[in-house]
């Protein structure tokens, strides 16, 4: 299995999983962007450490279970309460842990609302703490008195709360600490149980247990690591860790109670700014090749679309589907019912027995949309872009036979590693924060007005190998928004009924080496997020991303993932036809 | 048998023994079994609000709208409660199709004396105003808003009905009622589910006095709902446990669909029926499949499949698990 059916297949348990979580908590809001869980633009704590299961370690129950924990969490967790009686995840990051361990067990010992308890969910939750669990004691870190420690607790109090028995396996592992810890904790353990209907209450027994660990743990330090935080050690990656994620905690009162997840604030970064736009250059893709190049790169792009055979006759049909919508749009005569045609009354008389004559004013489906397809034209695409090529040039074609517009852009930089825009800065000695040093390269490949057929050999540049270089996305995003916003969908009285769909194509972050050796490296990457999220509050555009092997969900609400391996092109099109469909958006 | 048109009510029924609603009031209700008067369905169970409303519109002639989604017993909670007051009843389903001509009446050939004649037929409206009958307008909602004009002026109180063609002015029976049951509230299809439903005019949505909700119905009591229809699910072993299940797979699916991630929900019908061929197979899956699971995008399919295994513990059939 290569990456990118790997990412594909969490994609898709992804999406299941927030499915089943949108039902068991009765919310729309919620969705997984960049594997966390999110309520809206805002992630949502993830509080224990069984509630991240991983691939390729863990099985789809692991991953059920750890959703059906989530929406447990969220239906009967009020994060103000949470957060009022949690120890500071700065101070006492073990108390922390066991904390929200405790307060997860609670939930997941109550059925969801309005339900009953249902057993397919309660076999999961139990799943997934068993797998965690077997990852948990295989591990080295039992090994040592804290890790065996906060072992045996999660073992027992879950065993508590939940009233189900330790796992077989585990008992000789835990017997001898469990021994040890009882007596400390055990007033409180008993009141876990009785109390787990009401928050408050088992929050203060709760607090009670953390604190005595916490105590514990500390004097048993051993000066090894213990606690990993998350973004830390990259090496640690794929290993079982107890993972403290503490990001995003600095934004108190923005997302309540977390204490873990949560992305980088964007705070952090500077706001964007262009160093120089003497070199920005936007350019028809015709331009940047000579007439018989292009003649070549069209045949060898025509005999792959032939090899493939894609139906596009279909294509069209679904996308008129799609994007059409009913309008009433003139006369027919000759009806035998509807509304009485004057025009055929003398018809009447003169033959009575006719009965045509009556018109009626049928609704046509019409299609008034524009769909602008940007591409990242950064290096690393070079690998797809043959079978890119092919799909956008094939889309294009569908789209215009279903009526609707079709704009292909495309983005790069004009040179590697900032160009003459670094070097003029390198030449005005370094000024710190300089912004966006490359000089950016935006390509028309065809645009809204140009029929595909006279477009075609502006299609074949996108096969031209050395114009991918790097990519600044937000840039772009907003260039080719502007351009959509403006374009004409080609039919007359066009208002505000036109649907305008704008997806990017892109395998990765935006890139430019200059600029983020200046500013820092997630500087492109936060004004690209900041484009998009401004896109998407505005809700001009219907926006939304396609991954090459990659899932852009933890930058775009609507993403979907191609792998540019698979042989049949029929699956890329059923992607893109959802995205353009909106199903599964939030 | 007594005309139609001479019945009157002529006794009182305790709300409380009729419908098993907490309540002191007494409803009007007629001894005598019109063969209009729907049967009892002694299984019937009564939502509190919706009766209430319902008997407000028979004991103080209040004209009663009652909105919900479909397969929640709208039209037949109408029935049930006529039934219990032996109140003949009329369901007129109402189509895009219905015409002022099928409602008021028309002149229509027929034979007297072996002559024919043309003759004014009455149709459902005047016939039913000069009765003791509750009328129920199903689908109200489909039919088209400029013919439901017809019914304006009987939607008042004392509101007569002028028969044009006749030069005739009904006055309406002092028993006669109208009811009405509609998917939407009158605003047109807005969620998708309810394709030919017309926007009505608000100007007659106004005259209804009441519009009751009968929207889906709190779990347990859906469960006792789907027991009583299908006693012999009762009397399984696991009946109970199965009919727990199959109502919070159905709660499920209506939350997924308002969440858009179904473009289906399972209404209380579709529970009973799956109850029913539960009984008819023996085999939960093959059920579930035959009564809702089929009428499903093939797209949705892995999301119910995800739900069932909440709900029963095991897989769905033929459901493919993503990680193999």
């Amino acid at each position: 299995m290569n990456d990118a059916q790997a990412a594909a297949r969490l994609q898709r348990v992804e999406a299941l999983c927030a499915a089943s979580i949108r039902a068991l908590v009765g919310e729309a809001e919620l969705h997984f962007r960049g594997q966390r869980l999110h309520r809206g633009h805002e992630p949502v704590a993830a509080t224990a450490p069984h509630l991240r299961p991983t691939l390729p370690d863990d099985d789809q129950g692991s991953f059920r279970g750890a959703a059906d924990g989530l929406a447990l969490h969220l239906v009967h967790s009020d994060p103000a309460v949470h957060r009022q009686l949690a120890p500071d995840a700065a101070l006492a990051p073990v108390a922390r842990l066991v904390f929200d361990m405790l307060e997860q067990y609670r939930t997941e010992s109550l059925p969801p609302t309005g339900l009953h308890d249902l057993p397919g969910l309660r076999q999961n939750l139990r799943h997934r703490f068993e797998a965690w669990s077997r990852q948990f004691a295989s591990d080295e870190l039992v090994e040592g008195d804290r890790g065996l420690l906060l072992f045996t607790l999660a073992q027992i109090c879950r065993a508590r709360v939940c009233a189900e028995a330790v796992p077989e396996e585990h008992t000789d592992l835990i017997e001898a600490t469990r021994f040890a810890l009882v007596p400390l904790i055990g007033h409180a353990l008993a009141a876990l149980r009785r109390t787990r209907h009401d928050q408050a209450a088992y929050g203060v027994h709760a607090r009670a247990i953390a604190d005595t660990v916490a105590d514990m743990v500390a004097a048993r330090d051993d000066g090894k690591p213990f606690l990993i935080r998350d973004g830390d050690d990259p090496s640690q990656r794929g290993r079982f860790t107890l993972l403290l994620n503490l990001q995003g905690t600095p934004v108190e009162g923005r997302h309540a109670a977390t204490g873990w997840g949560g992305m980088a604030p964007d705070a952090a970064v500077a706001p964007y700014r262009v160093y120089s736009r003497a070199w920005d250059r936007t350019l028809p893709a015709t331009a940047l090749a000579r007439r018989d190049e292009l003649r070549q790169l069209r045949e060898q792009l025509d005999a792959r679309i032939a090899r493939q055979s894609l139906h596009v006759a279909r294509l069209a049909r679904e996308l008129k589907r799609l994007f059409a919508r009913p309008e009433r749009d003139g006369w027919r005569g000759g009806e035998e019912d509807g509304r009485i045609d004057g025009a055929r009354l003398a018809q009447l008389v003169a033959s009575p027995a006719e009965r045509r004559l009556f018109r009626t004013e049928p609704p046509q489906p019409v299609v008034r949309a524009v769909v602008t397809v940007l591409v990242d034209c950064s290096g690393s695409m070079k690998q797809h872009i043959e079978a890119l090529a092919m799909w956008i040039d094939t889309l294009a074609r569908a789209l215009e036979m279903a009526g609707a517009s079709c704009e292909v852009l495309g983005f790069s930089t004009g040179a590697w590693s900032g160009g003459r825009a670094a070097r003029e800065w390198q030449r005005a000695g370094r000024p710190a924060q300089p912004g966006r040093l490359n000089e950016t390269l935006h390509i028309v490949f065809k645009d809204a007005a140009t029929p595909w057929r006279r477009a075609r050999p502006g299609l074949a540049a996108l096969l031209k190998a050395d114009l991918f270089r790097e990519g600044i996305d937000g840039e772009a995003l907003e260039w080719a928004a502007a351009r959509l916003l403006a374009a004409e969908s080609g039919l007359a009285g066009d208002g505000d009924d036109v649907r305008r769909c704008l997806v990017v194509v892109s395998d990765g972050s935006p890139m430019d080496t200059a600029t983020a050796l200046a500013n820092g490296e997630h500087y492109l990457d936060a004004h690209l997020r900041q484009v998009v999220q401004g896109h998407e509050r505005a809700g001009r555009l219907e926006l939304s991303a396609l991954g090459v092997g990659l899932d852009l969900s933890s930058t775009y609400s609507r993403s979907r993932m191609i792998d540019t391996a698979t042989p049949s092109g029929h699956h890329v099109f059923r992607e893109i036809l959802e995205l353009l469909a909106g199903r599964g958006w939030r | 048998m007594t005309d139609l048109a001479q019945l009157r009510p002529d006794r009182l029924v305790a709300v409380r023994e009729a419908f098993g609603i907490d309540s002191p009031l007494q409803a009007p209700a007629f001894s005598e079994r019109d063969e209009h008067v729907p049967e009892i369905d002694s299984a019937y169970r009564f939502n509190p609000e919706v009766t209430l409303a319902l008997l407000a519109g028979f004991m103080r002639n209040r004209r009663v709208l009652v909105q919900g989604l479909h397969g929640t017993g709208k039209s037949t909670h109408v029935e049930q409660v006529a039934a219990r007051l032996n109140w003949p009843c009329v369901r007129v389903n109402l189509d895009g199709h219905i015409s002022r001509l099928d409602l008021v009446g028309k002149d229509a050939v027929v034979l007297r004396d072996g002559q024919q004649v043309t003759e004014f037929q009455e149709g459902i409206v005047p016939w039913a105003l000069q009765r003791p009958v509750a009328l129920v307008f199903d689908e109200y909602d489909a039919g088209r808003p400029d013919v439901m004009f017809v019914i304006q002026r009987i939607l008042e109180r004392d509101g007569r009905f002028t028969l044009t063609d006749q030069n005739r002015v009904l006055a309406p029976h002092p028993f006669f009622r109208l009811f009405a049951t509609a998917n939407t509230v009158g605003l047109g299809n807005l969620n998708g589910l309810y394709h030919g439903s017309q926007r009505l005019n608000h100007a007659q949505v106004d005259r209804w006095n009441i519009v009751a909700s009968l929207n889906y119905l709190p779990a347990a009591e859906e469960q006792a709902i789907v027991r009583a229809r299908v006693p012999s699910l009762a009397g399984h072993a696991r009946g109970d446990e199965w009919v727990q299940a199959m109502v919070a797979m159905a709660t499920l699916t209506r939350r997924g669909f308002a969440a858009g991630d179904l473009s289906t929900l399972m209404s209380p019908r579709t529970v009973i029926t799956w109850a029913e061929n539960l009984e008819i197979f023996g085999d939960l899956a093959m059920a579930f499949r035959l009564s809702f699971l089929n009428k499903c995008d093939e797209a949705e399919r892995a999301t119910l499949a995800e739900y069932y295994q909440r709900c029963f513990g095991q897989e769905l059939p033929g459901a493919e698990p993503v990680l193999a």
